[in-house]
Order: C-alpha cells, then structure tokens, then sequence
C-alpha cells in the first residue's frame, strides 16, 4: 500500500471594487509572517479581501495486496449433499427475524501501522463469506469457528488451544485459505505427526479445494526438490520429515509466510530435535495448534511459545505471570462452552473386581515387588518403581497363567449391547499386547486393530471400513496412536481398558468420539480394578484433571499434569528412597 | 460522504465482486464558509458531493470500479461527472426526489438511481446480478464508517480524512 498524496488547491480569493463592480478571481500572495496589510478607508479604489472562494480537498489512498496466485473457485459439485443446505420454512405472524451476528477479523493491539489496521478493518464479515459462491466449504462453520478464523486471521503468532474435537483443524485451514486469497500470504507450511498426515489431506480437500499442496514424501532428493524448487504454495509435512530435512527446510531460499504446527505438544521440550527444527524455519507468521497446550508442566506452554512467538516471554517468568504475555495470543473454547448443544458426554467409572486368579497374582506381585523395592534401599530409581507398577497394571488387565479378565468380562457383555444397538466403540489400551488378545474374544463384534505396528498405509483403510462396515462394532487402538486428531465421531461409546498416566492423553483419547459431528450422547467407560495400583493412580490423577480443566483461565496453575517422581513413590508403602544428588 | 462537525468528507472503497477489499481513499474535511455558501447557493451540496469529494475520489483511486455505490442520495449527480453509473442506498424514511427505485437481492433495503439516468438500469441490474450472493451492498459502509474513526484516532485525519 502507497499513500499518494496530491497537492493542495491554490488558494484564490475574490476581489470586490466599486469601480469594478465584476468578481475577479487571483492568486494571492501571502505578505510576511506577523504582518498584516492596513489600508486607509480613504484609499481608492477601497479592497476587502474575502479569503478563500474555492472549495479544496486532500485525498490519501492505500492499495491492497492482491493474491499472486488466482484461486479460482472449484467446480460446485452436482452432488447436492455437498455445500450449504438450506429449507424453507414458513414464517409466522409474530417471527421476529434476528438480527444477523457479524464476524469479522480485528486488528490487533500489536498492529500499530494504520496501513496494516486497515487491511483487517476493511475486511468483509467472515460469515458472509460462506454463504456465497465464493468460498465453497461442505458445511457451514459454526459462529465460535468464525470467531476463531478472526482470531488466526490478524496474528501473526497466535496458540489455537480449542478442547479436542472443537474443529481446530477446519479453522486454521479456513483462516490460511483467507490470507492465501487475499493476497497476504503466499507460501505457508503445515506441520503435522506423521499418523495426522492423511487427516490433514483429507481436511484440505474438503476446506480450501482451491488451494494446492502437496506433501513430503519419496526419497532424500524428491524432497529436496520439494524443498528447494516447488512453488506449490501450501506444504504439508510431518515432524519426523521435517526434523530429517532440517537443513534443507532452513535453507535460506526457503521461507514461509506461515508455518502451522499441528499438535503443537510435540515441541514441548525445547531442547528435543524436532522442536529446534521447527523454532529454525524462517517464516513471517507462526501458528501453534493443540488441545493440550500444557501436558506436564507450565514450561510447555512457554516452549510452544518459542516457537509461536520466541520474544513474548522474558526468560524466567514464574507461571504466575504467564498468562499477562501470553492471553492475547491464546484462544481456547471448551465444548461445554461453544456447543450447548452438542451431545453429552458420560463418563462412567467402572470399578471390577479383580478374579481369584488375577487377586492372587496381584498380591503375590505387589508384596514381592515392595519387599524388593526396600532391599534397594537408596539405589532406588523411579524407573524401579515403575516398573513394579507396570507390572501390576498388566496383571489388572489379565491374569498371567490363566488369562482371566474381569474387565474383558464386563467389556464383553457391553459390546452386546453396543452391537445390538448397531452402534460402535472404541476400546483403549496402554499396550498392544492386551489389543491382541481383545481382539480374539471380541471376534464376535468385528474388532479392528489400529495401533503403532500397523503399518501406515492400511491405517486409513482401517478407519475407513471401521465407519463404513456395519458389522465392524469394535476399534481397538492404542493411546499412542490413535489418541490425536482422528475423527471417529461415528462412535458412541469409548472404553479405556487401563488408564494412561496424563489426563491430557486421556482426554484426546475420548474426544475422538466426543467430537463436532457427533449427533448421540458418547458413554466413555473407564475401567478401574478396585483396591489395586489402578485405583490409587486414578485418585492422585482426577485430583489433578479438576485443575486442568481450569488450567488456561486461572493464573495459578499446577506444577504437572502427570504423576511427579514424589506421587510414584508414594504409590507404595515404601521406605526407601533414591540417593539425593549433591548440589 | 457525509457531514460532521469539521465538515464534509467521504470515504471510499473499492471492493471486487466478493466485496472483498481492493483500494480505500480518504478525503480531508471541506468547511464551506459563509461567503462561499452563499455563493454556491443550492448547488453547494451537489458541488460538495459530486464534483469535490464524489469525482476527486473517483478519480484519484486506480481501480476504475464497475458501479459506484453511494450511501448518500444527494451525492447521485456524481453521474453527469464521471462514465460509471451511479446508484444510492435507499434511505428508509424519506422519499427522495428526482430518483428510482431499484430493487435486486443485493441490497435489501433498495437502492435509488437517478431519473437522469434511467439509461443505467438495465447495466445498474446486469452489474448487481455479477455480485456474490453473501454481499449486501449497505455493509461495506459500515467498515467505511470505522476505517473513517481510526484514522482519526491514529492521527491520519490530519493528513487526509
């Protein structure tokens, strides 16, 4: 945008003569500063001067950045499921029509160029902006999703932290799709875990149909050339890609106008590769996207902002004062928040009782395993007593000679009930062991399997004849990878087998299914073997998931999430302890 | 355009057919005084409006527009200045003489063209019928209004509007 400026009028005034009696329009010379023109009244011919006669103006203009690439708009398909559906309905005498909310993108505080503020102000509503032929989508975003593209829109360092399953995904593909149309940006990057790589096509496609992109994949030097040459505006490419192809991404000639880093949480250490890969990528605007901006420890929040906008945070803030540098950057809605009206969500303890068998075994592991912890004296690690809890979860799960399950038990009579209802579940699990094992006793209900040894290339193919196959009732998957960004909002009940050590994870873990989209109540089933490791865990656990929930509105915020070195040991009646290191 | 207590001045925005935004200009504010009111007489708000800030904003803007759209009826003479046809936003109290109205999709209070050029309806139809389906011609003026109020705010009015 170039201000022009065109000059001034000159000024004229108008001569009044009573020998002259004609108006005579000239140019005035202006006398020197501080002094004024006196005349006699006795002269002649008599002048009064009128001042200026004509009217003048001064413009000032700015021009707006146009795309540098013509997104033209995709084909309207025929199909009529696809885009806005509209019914009409009659009118009553006394409908009163409401007013319309507007929407739109605002500066912000940080934008202190007028030049710049007006580029957002002159923007048109954003929920005009789907109602048209411009912008195709398959279905209008809901207003607190308009709220949050105007949130992305003007930041150029900004933390989408929606609770799972609100459609942070749609928003950030939505709000580039409108920096990339109006002309603002013309390069960006998205970054993703390696199993969301397929989501995040599948989201393109249907979000921003008129953008192209492409993703990392094939060998060293096709990438290379995806780096280096392709002019593709939008990239796509996962953290392990990308932390590989970190010299080649930070490559001088490479820059972003916007890199969007998905599941955010994975640059939680500061120190870790993959963390220093992305903190490296020369870019204009950084986007940070995840559920759970602090899984452990107020410090993940402020190494996701290293990378979301490095300067924000002096070094050494007490999370205390987090939030008074970081709010302005931050937006996170809640379910029960944004969407009074979605389904419910409930959520069921289930205490069993463990068999004899797995009793036995239990006793006999845990008076054992304490009796061994001791003899350790202070050679003891966490790592020891880790393992020891292992171990008990495990026997909780299944009884080690015989096999016996009195959760199986339980599960196996709610899937008859989640299968004659013809509807689904998803069961989780620490291990894929016990996954394996579910798998053969629920042979009845149709299980699938989706865990970390699945290969990557059926993963898509699973999930997709686990929606599509009626007779197909069970998903089986592990918290590490199914728990993050998968939509399984076709699913109505979600069973965890043994519980994870975060809340955070758990949560991801239910919100697959508890999700935008999701038209029935979701029942989540938390197995819990009553009197054993399992119980004692989820006591410390749901004390910490109440402060959670208010972790991002309150100022005072707990020190972590998971289970500190201190709650381990005290799951045990246990007197020894590690060996304190000097200094 | 309109009249506050500094005087006239008028905003303007080119927008394409998405009404998304593509020029904006800013006028300074014209104080008529009394010997030039009492000089230009009737015709001082049409020469205020048409040919001093309508035609000068027209002008210096490089986006040659389509349509002007105007949120003021008395500014509708602009036409005989310029080669683009010229409609106004409906007020919804008043009649306003010497005009016609217009009703399309686009703009649901309706719109006015001038009796002058009653040669422009059938273009003034074949342009609105171009525009997307989500514009509703009154809104842009809106953004005017507050795009107007920062620049006073940052201090731009001192240069310009």
């Amino acid at each position: 945008m170039r201000p022009e400026d065109d000059g001034q009028i000159e000024g004229r005034a108008l001569l009044i003569s009573p020998d002259e009696p004609e108006l005579v329009g000239f140019t005035v010379h202006s006398p020197e500063p501080g002094i004024r023109e006196a005349r006699l009244l006795s002269d002649v011919p008599w002048v009064r001067s009128l001042g200026r006669l004509d009217l003048s103006i001064t413009t000032e203009g700015w021009k707006f950045p146009a795309p540098a690439t013509d997104y033209s708009v995709a084909p309207r398909s025929p199909n009529s499921s696809i885009g806005r559906q509209t019914v009409k309905l009659p009118t009553l005498p006394d409908q009163q029509e409401r007013a319309k909310v507007r929407i739109r993108a605002k500066p912000t505080a940080e934008t202190v160029l007028f030049k710049d503020r007006l580029l957002y102000l002159l923007q048109p509503p954003l929920d005009g902006l789907f109602d048209g032929r411009q912008l195709e989508v398959p279905f209008a975003p809901f207003p607190y999703q308009l709220e949050g593209i105007a949130f992305l829109v003007p930041r150029h360092g900004a933390l989408l932290a929606d609770e799972m399953g609100l459609g942070k995904t749609a928003q950030a593909i939505l709000a580039l799709r409108l920096l990339f149309h109006q002309g603002v940006i013309q390069r960006a990057l998205v970054v993703c875990p390696k199993p969301l790589v397929p989501n995040w096509s599948r989201e393109l496609k249907m979000w921003a149909p008129d953008i192209p992109f492409e993703t990392f994949d094939g060998d060293p030097e096709q990438r290379r050339t995806m780096w280096l040459i392709s002019n593709c505006p939008l990239k796509l490419v996962n953290y392990e890609t990308l932390t590989r192809d970190v010299e080649l991404a930070t490559n001088e000639r490479v820059k972003f106008d916007l890199v969007v880093l998905d599941e955010a949480q994975r640059i939680k250490n500061k120190e870790s590769k993959t963390s220093q890969a992305v903190r490296a990528l020369n870019r204009s605007r950084s986007w940070a996207l995840t559920g759970t901006p602090i899984e452990n420890h107020p410090d993940d929040l402020v190494n996701i902002f290293s990378f979301v906008d490095p300067d924000r945070i002096p070094p050494d803030t007490p999370p205390k004062r987090l939030p008074l540098y970081t709010s302005d950057c931050i937006l996170r809605r809640t379910k029960d928040v944004v969407q009074s009206d979605m389904p419910a969500k409930l959520i069921k303890d289930l205490e069993v009782e463990l068999t004899p068998a797995q009793r036995a075994a239990y006793t006999r592991a845990e008076e054992e395993g304490v009796i061994h912890l001791n003899e350790l004296g202070d050679t003891i690690t966490v790592q020891h007593v880790f393992q020891l809890v292992m171990r008990l979860k495990q026997i909780c799960n299944f009884d080690p000679l015989t096999g016996e399950s009195a959760k199986l038990e339980q599960l196996m009579t709610d899937m008859e009930e989640v299968a004659e209802s013809g509807r689904k579940a998803i069961v989780f699990s620490q291990w894929v062991e016990p996954l394996n094992v579910l798998a053969k006793a629920l042979a009845p209900f149709g299980p699938l399997l989706y865990h970390g040894k699945v290969p990557q290339a059926e993963r898509t193919p699973i999930l997709d004849r686990f929606r599509d196959d009626p007779n197909c009732h069970v998903l089986l998957m592990s918290y590490g990878t199914g728990s993050v960004g998968l939509n399984l909002q076709f699913a109505n009940y979600v069973f965890l087998f043994d519980r994870w050590w975060n809340p955070a994870v758990e949560d991801q873990a239910i919100n697959r299914a508890h999700r935008i989209g999701q038209r029935h109540p979701v029942t989540v089933t938390r197995f819990l073997c009553g009197n054993t490791i399992e119980q004692r865990i989820a006591d410390v656990l749901d004390a910490k998931r109440k402060v959670f929930n208010d972790l991002l509105a309150q100022a005072d915020k707990p020190t972590t999430m998971g289970l500190t070195e201190d709650e381990i040991f005290g799951l045990f009646d246990i007197k020894a302890r590690p060996r304190k290191q000097a200094g | 355009m309109f009249q506050e207590s500094s005087g006239w001045l008028g905003g303007y925005l080119v927008t394409n057919g998405w009404g998304r935004p593509l020029e904006f200009r800013l006028t300074s504010a014209v104080q008529p005084n009394r010997v030039q009111a009492a000089l230009y007489g009737p015709t001082l708000t049409e020469y205020l409006l048409a040919d001093l800030i309508g035609k000068t904003l027209v002008e210096k803007t490089s986006t040659k527009p389509d349509l002007v759209v105007t949120d003021n009826p008395d500014a509708l003479p602009l036409r005989s200045r310029i080669e683009i046809p010229v409609v106004a936003l409906r007020p919804s109290a008043s009649s306003v003489p010497d005009t016609v109205p217009l009703d399309h999709p686009r703009a649901p209070h309706g719109l006015l063209l001038s009796t002058r050029w009653m040669t422009d309806q059938s273009v003034v139809y074949e342009l609105l019928d171009r525009i997307d389906t989500a514009v509703d011609l009154s809104e842009p003026f809106g953004r005017i209004r507050e795009a107007i109020g920062e620049a006073r705010k940052m201090g731009v009015t001192n240069r310009a509007a």
